[in-house]
This record gives C-alpha cells, structure tokens and sequence, in this order.
C-alpha cells in the first residue's frame, strides 16, 4: 500500500484560457482529515472532481491510495467515497429505497446489501427516516442520506465537497461528529468547506488554494503562526458613541489598520507585538477622545489567518510556491456549453 | 428500531431498472394513463356489448382499442422519457451514479427498459380486451397481434429516442422537438397507413397479417429500422453523460459499418434502383454522421492504450474508431466509399446526373453543418444540437430560394448559393438547369468541403495525440 492516502504532484487543469488548476502537489497520509480551504472559483471543486476521477487533468498526476486516477479510474472509485457540493434527490423514492438502490449499484445482493444498509443507517442515524421520501427530507437530513450513500462500500477515502454548505447549527455539529467518528475509525478525509473555524477544529491539516495554487499546507496552528510572524496583533475596541469615529481615528494613524467595523466599535490591528504600544496605542485614542470603554487583545481565528495571508500575497510580501514550468501543447477548448438553441 | 427492507425486486434485475420502476410506477402520470386507459376501453366494451348485433361492432372496437393504446404508448410513455435523463444531470446525481459499478450504458438502458416495461404492463393489461373483443366476430387474428407488436416496438423506438435525446442540453432538441414531432409523426404514420390503400383497399390489418411478400419485406424494414435508430439514439444519451474513460463511439461506429456493409451486399445482390439505396444509406448515414462528426471526446489514456495494446493495427484502426470528432471525418468518408462503390457495383443500374448530385448533395448536407460546427469552434456537449440546427437551417434556406427562384420563373439565382448542400438538390427538380453544370458545380463545393474538413481532422487528430503524449500517458 502506499504510503500516501491522497498524491498529487503537478496538476493542471485548464479550462480554454481559465486556468482552474496550477501545478498543485500535496500529499495526505493515511487517516488524516485534511481541510481544503479556497475562495468560490480557486480551484477546489476541479482538484476533487480530478481525485474523485470525474475529470481528467490537463497535465499531472494524481493517486489515491497508490493507484493512478487518471490511468485506472475504476479502481479509484472503489475506494472513494464521494459527496459533492449540491445534489437533487429523488422524486418518489424512499431513504431506504435510495440506499438500496445504490448498494444495488455498487454490486451488493441479499443478505450482504441489507447489512450495509442496515450499518450505514445506524451510523447516520437514518433508520426513523427509513420511510420517508428522500425528497422531502431537510438539507441537514439530506447531507447524512448522502453521506451514508458514500459510505457504503466502506470505502478508505472520502472526498466531501462542502458538506456543511446549507446547513443550520444543529445538523453542522451532527455532521462534524459523523467526521470525527469516520476518522477515528481510519478513514482519510478530504473536506472542502467555507467555515474555516470549524475545519481547524475537525482536520488534521489545511490546505489552502488560491487561484488554482496551494498557498499554504500545514495544521491550523502553523497557519496562525505564519500569519502572526507577518506581524501584528489584534485588538477590540468598544466605544461609548458613533463607531465611525473609530474607522475615520484609524485612517489617519501609522501603525494600526481597522480590520472590521462593528456596531459599537470595531477590530483593529497594530503591527507590532510590544505591548507598550499597544498601551501608546490606546493613550493616543483616548488623546483624540474618542470614548473608549473596552479595549482587548483579541485571538487571531483562522479567518483573520487566511484573510492575512491572501492579502499579503496580493501585496507581493508573500512568496507563493511557484509550480513548475508548464507549456501547454494546446489548450483544451473550454468544456462550457455553447447552445445556439 | 427494526428495518423493514423492500422484497418487490429480485437481486438479478438491473439496479436501474429498479430504481425506475419503483419512482415510474408510483408516478401520477403512469398511474393516469392506466387508470384512464382500463376505464376507456372498459366503458366501451360495454357500449359494444349492447349493439353487439352489429356487424362493423368487432373491427370498430379493435379500432377504438388500438386508438387509445397508441394514444398511451406512442405519445405519452415515450413523453415520459423526456426529462430521464435531464433530471439526472440537472440534480447531480449522475457523477454520483457512475461512480457505482454502474456504466453510462446500464444507466441509459435501465431508464429506457423501465419505459418500455411500464408499456409492456399496459400492453399487457389490454389483451383481456382483445380477447373480449374476439367473440364480436370479424378478427383479423395475425393482423391485430402484429399490429399490437409493431406499435410496441415503435413505443420502445420512440422511447429510446426521447430518453436519448434527454441527455442533450438544448431545450429544444430534448423537448420541443419529441413534443412536436412525436404527435405529428404518430398522426402522419396513421394517415399513411389508414389512407395509402395498403392491402388492396381492405382492413389496415390485412396490410399486417403478413400474406404479402411486399408487407413482410416492409415490415422487416421498419424493424430493423427501429433497432438500429433506437440503439443509435439511446447511444447518443450514453456518450452525453459518460465519463471520458468510457468509449462508447468505437461500437456505434462499428454497428454503422456492419450495417453499411451489409446493406452493400443487400443492394448489391438483391436491388436495382440506385435512388432506393440513395435513400437506404441516407437513413443509414444520418444518425451516425450527425453523432461522428460532432463528437467532443477528449482522448484519455484509458481509450487509447486499448487501442494501442493491438501494436500498429490498433493504431490505424484509432484513426477512425477513437472517440472524437477527427476520427470521425475518417470513419465517416470511409463509409461513404463503401457506399460510393456499392452503388457502381448494383444490378442493371443506370446512374444519371441527378441521381450523382442528389447522392453529393446528400453526403454534402451532411457534412456541411459539421463542417460549420468544427470552423466556429462550437465546443462542448451542445454540437449535437448546433449541428441539428444547421441542417434545418440550410434545408429552410434551400426550400425558400426554390419557392422565390420559382415566383420569379428563374433558377438563375439558385445558382448564387448552389454551395449551400440542399440548394444544389433543389434545382435537379424540373428544368431550366444546365445538368452537367450542377454536376460540376456540386462535385466541385464536394471535393472543397472534403478538402478542408479532412485537412482540419487531420490536425485536430495530430494534436490531440500530441496532448495525450505530452500528459504522460
């Protein structure tokens, strides 16, 4: 067996003169969860779709398990699990039926199909709705129904694009529980989402894609520390009157950038860790009256991490992992559908 | 809490086909048409019981009875098929499909065999009607079972056609055109039959009790006609929806050639008349010109290496079987050769001038909209449906220069766009054209679209095997 759950090395994925993907490498352990983490359009989606062997890449490799997704795509697909982003139900059709109907698709008969169905309905907590229309079920229901789908051939990978898009609070802590137990158990993930807070508590690892590139790959910690090492703290700021105050305060002072305006006040951050500053920071705003009634220093999240780092690349003082040279023989004609009727 | 697992399918059916039958069988349509048929046909043997003394009463019930069974199964059953596979697409499901053991293929013909068995039930359920209707007197006993048979065959042929053509993204091709043309075409093949004076004046079942040669040899025709376009239209929704690594282009273009051959050797031996298997090879042609000459197929390992295991015969057999567009070009002037020289070789046959230009005109005019497709670089799964739109359009065009060039009594102008493939058929009809003149003139824009669209395969191909190498494969 390999030694790498998920390979990739030097993927490109051109779409005409779009380029989706750009000489991306990475590699995920066996059992690890791993957060895919990008802006709409960076690339994620495609890089799945790649792994998930529903596309095929301009140039590169990519492996799961050892096994080349390009060249034997049927033997990927019995060790994915694949859950995309959205996805219809069917009309007239129970959850029980659903799920037969796919472990039917996957080559299960009798007594063996009943006993995955029954399993993954367990685990997802599927067996009340056993005779409800799968069409009629709520987002969070519908996202177990299709994890428990992906989850019957009891495969080693599981790629989930945006599982948690959609979902209110409730269902999102339910499903982050399914993810931990499905790790626990070994199982390697591969997690696209939005929610960075709640990828850093679930993975194991980030990756972070921007503009078909990876920028980062690390735990959450390093991320925030890479960030931090960009310089900088941040501090809260409540006022006592009109928070424009403080926006119109931060623009006219050198080393502190108003990061988000709140309703009584705001985020700001000062560019050096010396808390003496921060205490000349706080003088001077109380010097300029504005009416300061709470001022704290704030836990940089995972958000503020990643915005840091976007920025600082745009403003060139980030260095971002350069891919290889790569010469396109022709590029692929784009894959859009151009219907005159 | 105990789960109570469905039994109403056994293990060795299609996965698809029971997933179908269970969502198709509980829908509000199939349920309509059912109920409403078993009423119908209920209330009127009933009526007919009453005034069983009539002599007309048993060919009016088979009439009424077969009226309403067409009603269900040649428009509405094969309308159902419309959205089988759109619905798929339009909810994501299908990625999630083929990542099961499931092909393309199965998905395709699982939907489709669970139309034509929700037809097979309602057939199925009329018989006791027919029996009923037996002892009215007055059957044609062969005649009506043939019947009953050809109108199930054309439901499944129409059926294969609309779930085909659901796979396609243009909203008119997958739904306007089977909703328009399936009720024109179904009224169009019951006025033909009913008033074309098949069997001598007599019942429209005589025509199918099969005592004619002639009916037999037409009936055979018909089928094998519907075998081959439903295969070619159910084979066309499987190409839309497969993954790349899936080939299904090499089979279709292998049962073309099969068939292609075979109808040589069929004219060659048994036909006289070069204008009927003009018209053979064009119903032969179109479904696969139309699917071979717009393929959008990327070249992937998968496919290839099949291909290449065979060494160099492999190799020059990829030139005209792999999955794409250039191939195509190939393939498809390979089958017009096979034509070209089976029409030299029939029986007796004198070729005239408008017969060669109906015949260019004819492989032009499907050549032409491809070729345009290809020049402005219509990509995607919509070439299928731009190609359609072209061949419309350029018969459109041709029919309306006639209707002018005629108000006018002047052909002279057709002459200005004789290089629009249908025009150039148009002016072989009636006089005032220099024969020799169009044969050239067509024979010439022939040879120019030949020219260019062989050139461009040419390149196409040579990229793409570029591409393919330069990936790593």
């Amino acid at each position: 067996m390999s030694d790498s759950a998920i390979r990739v090395h030097n993927l490109y994925r051109f779409f005409g003169p779009l380029q989706a993907v750009n000489g991306i490498s990475f590699e995920i352990p066996h059992g690890s969860v791993c957060g895919f983490v990008g802006a709409n359009g960076a690339g994620k989606t495609t890089t799945m779709r790649i792994l998930a062997s529903l596309d095929y890449p301009t140039m590169g490799h990519a492996e799961i398990c050892g096994i080349n997704v390009i060249h034997h795509p049927a033997e990927v697909r019995r060790l994915i699990g694949w859950m995309p982003d959205h996805f219809g139900n069917y009309d007239n059709m129970t959850v029980l039926e659903y799920l037969d109907f796919y472990a039917r698709a996957l080559g299960y008969k009798g007594k063996e199909r009943r006993q995955r169905i029954e399993e993954v309905m367990d685990f997802t907590d599927l067996v009340p709705l056993a005779d409800r229309f799968s069409n009629k079920l709520s987002k969070g229901m519908t996202q177990r129904l299709c994890l428990g789908r992906s989850l019957l051939h009891d495969p080693q990978v599981l790629i989930m694009d945006e599982p948690a898009a959609g979902l209110d609070p409730k269902a999102r802590v339910e499903l982050k529980h399914l993810i931990r137990v499905l790790a626990k158990e070994g199982k390697t993930i591969f997690i696209s989402s939005h929610i960075l807070s709640e990828l850093g508590e679930m993975c194991d690892t980030l990756l972070f894609l921007n503009n078909g590139r990876i920028v980062h790959h690390g735990d959450s910690e390093s991320l925030k520390r890479s960030s931090d090492s960009l310089g900088g703290v941040l501090y809260d700021v409540q006022l006592d009157g009109d928070p424009q105050a403080l926006s119109d305060w931060a623009i006219l002072q050198p080393n502190v950038e108003l990061l988000e305006s709140r309703k009584t006040g705001g985020r700001i951050r000062i560019d050096t860790e010396d808390p003496g500053k921060a205490a000349d920071v706080l003088s001077r705003m109380v010097k300029d009256n504005l009416r300061v009634i709470d001022f704290h220093r704030e836990q940089r999240n995972l958000e503020d991490a990643f915005i840091d780092m976007l920025s600082n690349i745009e403003n060139g003082n980030q260095a971002v992992p350069t891919p290889p040279p790569f010469h396109p023989p022709i590029p692929r004609p784009a894959e859009e559908p151009e219907a005159l009727i | 809490m105990k789960i109570s697992f469905p039994q109403d399918f056994p293990d060795r059916l299609s996965p698809m086909l029971v997933k179908e039958l269970r969502q198709g069988l509980r829908t509000r349509s199939f349920i309509g048409v059912f109920l409403t048929l078993q009423i119908v046909l209920g209330i009127i043997l009933l009526g007919a019981g009453s005034a069983a003394t009539s002599d007309q009463a048993g060919s009016t019930i088979s009439n009424i009875i077969f009226i309403f069974f067409s009603i269900a199964v040649i428009i509405i059953q094969p309308m159902r098929g419309m959205t089988a596979l759109s619905s798929e697409i339009k909810g994501n499901t299908i990625d999630m499909m083929v990542l099961t053991r499931l092909s393309a293929w199965r998905i395709v013909a699982g939907k489709w065999s669970a139309l034509v068995s929700q037809s097979a039930l309602i057939l199925v359920t009329i018989i006791p009607y027919l029996i009923l209707r037996y002892f009215f007197g007055g059957m044609n006993l062969i005649g009506e079972v043939v019947m009953l048979i050809l109108i199930f065959i054309s439901s499944a042929t129409l059926t294969a056609i609309t779930v085909g053509l659901s796979a396609s993204p243009s909203v008119i091709l997958r739904s306007i055109l089977p909703m328009v043309g399936i009720p024109l075409g179904a009224y169009a093949a019951l006025m033909m039959i009913l008033f074309s004076g098949m069997g001598g004046g007599g019942s429209v079942f005589d025509f199918f009790s099969l005592e004619s040669t002639e009916s037999k040899i037409a009936i055979s025709l018909y089928i094998t006609a519907c075998l081959y376009y439903g295969f070619f239209l159910l084979s066309i929704g499987t190409s839309l929806i497969a993954p790349h690594a899936e080939n299904y282009s090499t089979l279709r273009r292998v049962v073309a050639c099969f068939v292609t051959i075979a109808a040589a050797a069929i004219g060659i031996i048994y036909c006289d008349d070069v204008d009927v298997m003009l018209v053979v090879y064009y119903l032969i042609f179109a479904p696969i010109f139309t699917i071979s000459l717009t393929e959008f197929g990327t070249l992937v390992p998968p496919v290839v290496q099949k291909f290449n295991r065979y060494g160099i015969l492999g190799r020059f057999l990829g030139i005209f079987l792999l999955p794409t567009w250039a191939t195509g070009v190939f393939f498809c002037y390979l089958l017009t050769c096979i034509a070209g020289i089976s029409l030299f070789l029939v029986r007796d046959s004198y070729i005239n001038n408008d017969s060669i230009v109906v015949g260019m005109g004819l492989l032009s005019g499907m050549v032409f909209p491809a070729l345009l497709v290809n020049l402005f670089k219509m990509y995607g799964p919509s070439r299928v449906s731009n190609y359609i739109l072209f061949s419309v359009a350029s018969g459109i065009i041709a029919l309306t220069l006639m209707g002018i060039a005629e108000s006018l009594s002047s052909k002279g102008l057709l002459w200005l766009f004789v290089w629009i493939p249908p025009v150039s058929m148009t002016m072989t009809d009636g006089g005032g054209i220099n024969d020799d003149a169009l044969l050239v003139a067509t024979a010439f824009f022939n040879m120019l679209y030949f020219a260019i669209f062989i050139c461009m395969a040419a390149r196409n191909y040579r990229r793409s095997i570029r591409e393919l190498n330069h990936s790593g494969s």
